[in-house]
């Protein structure tokens, strides 16, 4: 089980189906749930500059399209891997299906893209039990369709 | 994690009293003490009741982010068709527009050909005095030049009959001076007398055809004028 889960999202309603669907599949034990990618940005800024470094989560689920925020997902998974310090099991959580931007996020350094629907279950169960290989960074890019 | 025993003791009052049991996560972390299969049922029901209200709620949860998917789309589509009306409106005024200034277009190229028509319709007036002037002038050229040659030729014809007298004349009085001369000096006459004769019958004749050729050429300019 996964110790600690940021969720970063704009759509509030999405931050209580996954909420639910974590627990009941026991995916994690604590999850965070932001709506915006600045505000997220901010966090690990701080983590990375100020410490300590441990509260960071364990996992970061991103959206692609975050409405009200600076910048999308891939930036900010972009900016976790290259600016501050990676070490973080981090991926997109999208009902897009573009191969131009799922391409994107796996050039920016994203472990999975998971596709958004209403029955998101499966797939977070089928994330589980790969979620070691991605902890241990031996498993490969995967899109959970 | 594992709880004091009066901890336990009061969650299991809890729930057997007042219905109340822990929810969410943190039944995760807690772990009943070996043997203790009160706790142990005590929290296997907790986390059936708390997958059930999830489950309930994540349905709940699905089912309104469903409608607010719909409802999304449908104000999309509602956007997309106030664009689309926005649009046609626009449209609508640009041609309305469009359609004054090509009506206030054609009116100003009806009164521009209203004028040109008014011009034209002058100086088809102005061409027909013009034109009435011109035939006029004809007439009294024509009437000029008629009694010019009329006058010429009466003039011709004057000369004529002048000379022509005069030459009738001249024969006559030299033909009869000669006939007094033979017969004052009484010379044979005869032929003088025969030729005198002949001579003025045949001037009498030709004084009478040229008088009445000349009459003739007059009664017929005359009636060529009428």
């Amino acid at each position: 089980m996964i110790d600690s889960l940021m969720l970063v999202d704009d759509e509030n309603l999405f931050h209580l189906v996954f909420e639910d669907a974590c627990s009941l599949l026991d995916i994690t034990l604590a999850l965070e749930a932001l709506d915006s990618s600045d505000e997220a940005d901010k966090l690990f800024k701080k983590w990375f500059t100020d410490g300590p470094i441990d509260e960071r989560p364990e996992c970061v689920f991103v959206d692609l399209n975050i409405i009200g925020s600076s910048f999308d997902g891939i930036e900010l998974i972009r900016k976790i891997n290259y600016e501050y310090g990676n070490g973080v099991v981090i991926g997109i959580i999208s009902s897009s299906q573009d191969e131009q931007e799922i391409e994107k996020a796996r050039a920016v350094g994203a472990q999975f893209w998971i596709i958004k629907s209403d029955d998101i279950e499966p797939r977070l169960e089928e994330f589980k039990a790969d979620y070691e290989g991605y902890k241990n960074r031996t498993a490969p890019f995967k899109v959970y369709k | 994690m594992k709880i004091q025993k009066s901890t336990r003791d009061i969650l299991l009052e809890i729930a057997k009293h007042k219905r109340v049991y822990v929810e969410g996560n943190f039944l995760k972390l807690i772990e009943p003490e070996e043997g203790d299969e009160e706790f142990e049922e005590y929290l296997k029901l907790c986390k059936e009741k708390d997958s059930t209200s999830r489950r309930k709620r994540l349905e709940v949860t699905k089912q309104v982010q469903k409608q607010n998917s719909e409802l999304e789309r449908a104000q999309k589509e509602n956007k997309r068709v106030n664009r689309q009306l926005e649009k046609a409106l626009n449209e609508a005024i640009d041609s309305a527009e469009q359609s004054k200034k090509s009506k206030e277009e054609a009116e100003k190229a009806k009164e521009e050909l209203e004028v040109a028509l008014q011009l034209a319709e002058q100086s088809k007036e102005e061409a027909h005095k013009l034109k009435s002037e011109a035939e006029h002038a004809k007439e009294v050229a024509e009437t000029d030049l008629s009694l010019l040659q009329k006058k010429t030729q009466t003039e011709l014809m004057g000369s004529i009959v002048r000379v022509a007298l005069w030459v009738i004349m001249g024969v006559g009085f030299v033909t009869t001076g000669l006939y007094v001369f033979v017969l004052l000096l009484g010379h044979d006459s005869k032929i003088i007398e025969s030729t005198w004769s002949n001579l003025f019958g045949i001037l009498l004749t030709n004084s009478f055809s040229i008088i009445g050729t000349i009459m003739g050429v007059k009664h017929a300019n005359g009636g060529d004028k009428k």
